[in-house]
């Protein structure tokens, strides 16, 4: 009886990519304000990651418009109890402030530096935005899996949360620098929000109760239960707290956290459009 | 704002001809689309960018066996709270000064979201020219002193059009005339502004439960859900936020690991 919108693998990357990107902005900027010196590189990672993803985010959404060229007019109206039209807004709001805090991360000017803290105090309001409002947004739909829970968008944004921390960690390790303390510090925090995002997940589906059937059953159920709920939660977190205390398992850990990231927004988004 | 008009669709009297279908399609200029075999004589299952009124033919099953034929002709109900309009982005989604819903095709954007938004599935996506689409309650024609081609169109009288507190009363007086001939199931949809969405500017006189007509019972406003998604979502943030708070604080160094957040 319902429509479903036709929205494709397009904006399953741009729901998965615009989580890293508020999450990975908001570490930087928890790492920044209340963090040591030795978290520096947590904070310039951070932010500068932030800022191609809400790049590519923009991108993806204005490519998968019926007509791209016309993506201006939905800044032409604004709608704040409509979540498609404040989060276009919130989309460009936030990466001025990406833009500005990765500016700022080359700086090593103790004004600059104080300013930066300021301006993330704020930018970061608008990264829980970007990685929350996308499950408001389904949850603001017609369709009864997206809209019953009422749990989207803090389901989102404590994954948002988690594959942003799990992105940072990985650069630091790539460009070496997973020695340092900043990057345990950041698979703590990956921790705590896997563990909110766990239990999130569970009263999400029993709150759904059987309208959550798209993911638990059928062709689905798969990647819900392998790619997301075990892969995705439960191996990471088990390798983290029980696993070996080796670099590789911690590495496998956020990429899994990614997978996982990835694999709720397709389930949840592909799984009941045909 | 002028009177509010609406068409009352009374499915008692609908005979399935198909001649409100067929007239939205000239009046709109909208083109054939391939049959669907729907295992019934319906055509098509649902509304699509190409087909505003839809005449659905329902089969009933009875008692003996047999089956009971239930002709509705659906169409976009025009709400007076309209999940479409609340969820454009681009304002192209707007109610004109009669009351009816209609899309502006030269600021949509194609972005979709009215379509997962309708509470009965109408509006469709247009693949050809990247826009959404749904019933225009001929806009062109009540903005000319006409009614809607497919009211026009009716054999049966089974779609009227008109003010809207004066079809209300005739379709009320049409309940009871029925219910007095033993139509016991006989009821409005979507008539009474309490009931559901403030009320349909196209309402329908049903002889048996909406679900039958694949109608909702208790239709609801997509956007009842902003407020609680976002303040749960804000309790989420709040919870992460505490969580990295806790693995970045500097740790005094002569507290013995006791935080001074």
């Amino acid at each position: 009886m319902f429509k479903t919108p036709d929205w494709g693998m397009m904006i399953v990357l741009y729901f998965f990519l615009g989580g890293i990107a508020g999450g990975s902005y908001f570490t930087a900027a928890i790492a920044d304000n209340f963090g040591g010196a030795k978290d520096r590189q947590v904070v310039r990672w951070g932010y500068l990651l932030s800022l191609p993803l809400v790049i590519i985010c923009g991108l993806l959404l204005i490519a998968d418009l019926g007509v791209p060229t016309r993506f201006l007019n939905m800044l032409m109206v604004f709608k704040f109890w409509d979540p498609m039209s404040i989060g276009a807004w919130m989309l460009g709001v936030f990466g001025l402030f990406s833009f500005v805090s990765s500016v700022l991360a080359f700086s090593q000017s103790e004004p600059m530096i104080s300013l930066r803290r300021r301006v993330s105090l704020v930018g970061i309001i608008f990264g829980f935005f970007l990685a929350s409002y996308t499950g408001v947004l389904l949850s603001v739909t017609a369709q009864p899996f997206w809209s019953e829970a009422r749990l989207m968008g803090a389901l989102f944004l404590a994954s948002g949360a988690s594959t942003g921390m799990a992105a940072v960690s990985l650069l630091l390790f790539v460009s070496g620098e997973a020695a340092g303390e900043g990057w345990g510090k950041v698979k703590r925090a990956d921790r705590y929000s896997m563990i909110i995002e766990l239990v999130i997940l569970v009263l999400f589906l029993g709150l759904l109760g059987s309208a959550a059937a798209p993911i638990t059953t059928g062709a689905f159920a798969p990647a819900f239960w392998g790619g997301l709920v075990i892969a995705g939660l439960l191996v990471p977190l088990a390798l983290d707290f029980i696993g070996p205390r080796a670099k590789s398992a911690a590495l496998l850990s956020a990429v899994l956290v990614l997978v996982g990231g990835f694999f709720l927004r397709y389930v949840i988004l592909m799984s009941i459009q045909t | 704002m002028a009177r509010t008009l609406a068409m009352f669709t009374d499915t008692s009297l609908c005979i399935g001809c198909r001649a409100c279908q067929v007239a939205c399609k000239q009046w709109n200029e909208l083109p054939a689309e391939q049959p669907e075999w729907t295992g019934t004589y319906q055509n098509h299952a649902h509304f699509t960018d190409k087909t505003y009124r839809l005449v659905r033919f329902v089969e009933k099953p009875q008692a003996d066996g047999g089956l009971q034929w239930h002709l509705m002709s659906d169409v976009c109900k025009h709400c007076a709270q309209a999940g479409c309009l609340d969820a454009c982005p681009t304002g192209a989604i707007y109610r004109t000064e009669y009351g009816t819903v209609n899309i502006n095709q030269d600021t949509c954007n194609g972005c979709r979201y009215c379509v997962s938004s309708c509470p009965f599935g109408v509006v469709a996506f247009n693949h050809d020219t990247g826009r959404a689409n749904k019933c225009t309650f001929c806009n062109d024609r009540i903005h000319n002193g006409l009614g809607p081609a497919c009211a026009k169109a009716c054999p049966t009288e089974s779609i009227q059009f008109g003010f809207r507190e004066e079809l209300v009363a005739k379709a009320q007086k049409r309940v009871a005339k029925l219910k007095e001939m033993g139509l016991k199931d006989a009821s409005l949809y979507g008539a009474d502004p309490n009931d559901f969405l403030g009320g349909l500017n196209a309402f329908f006189l049903l002889l048996d439960k909406p679900a039958t007509y694949n109608l909702p019972d208790k239709p609801k406003l997509p956007q009842r859900n902003v407020f609680a998604d976002s303040l749960l979502s804000v309790g989420s943030a709040l919870l992460v936020g505490v969580g990295a708070l806790l693995a970045f604080r500097e740790r005094g160094q002569d507290k013995g690991g006791d935080g001074d957040v």
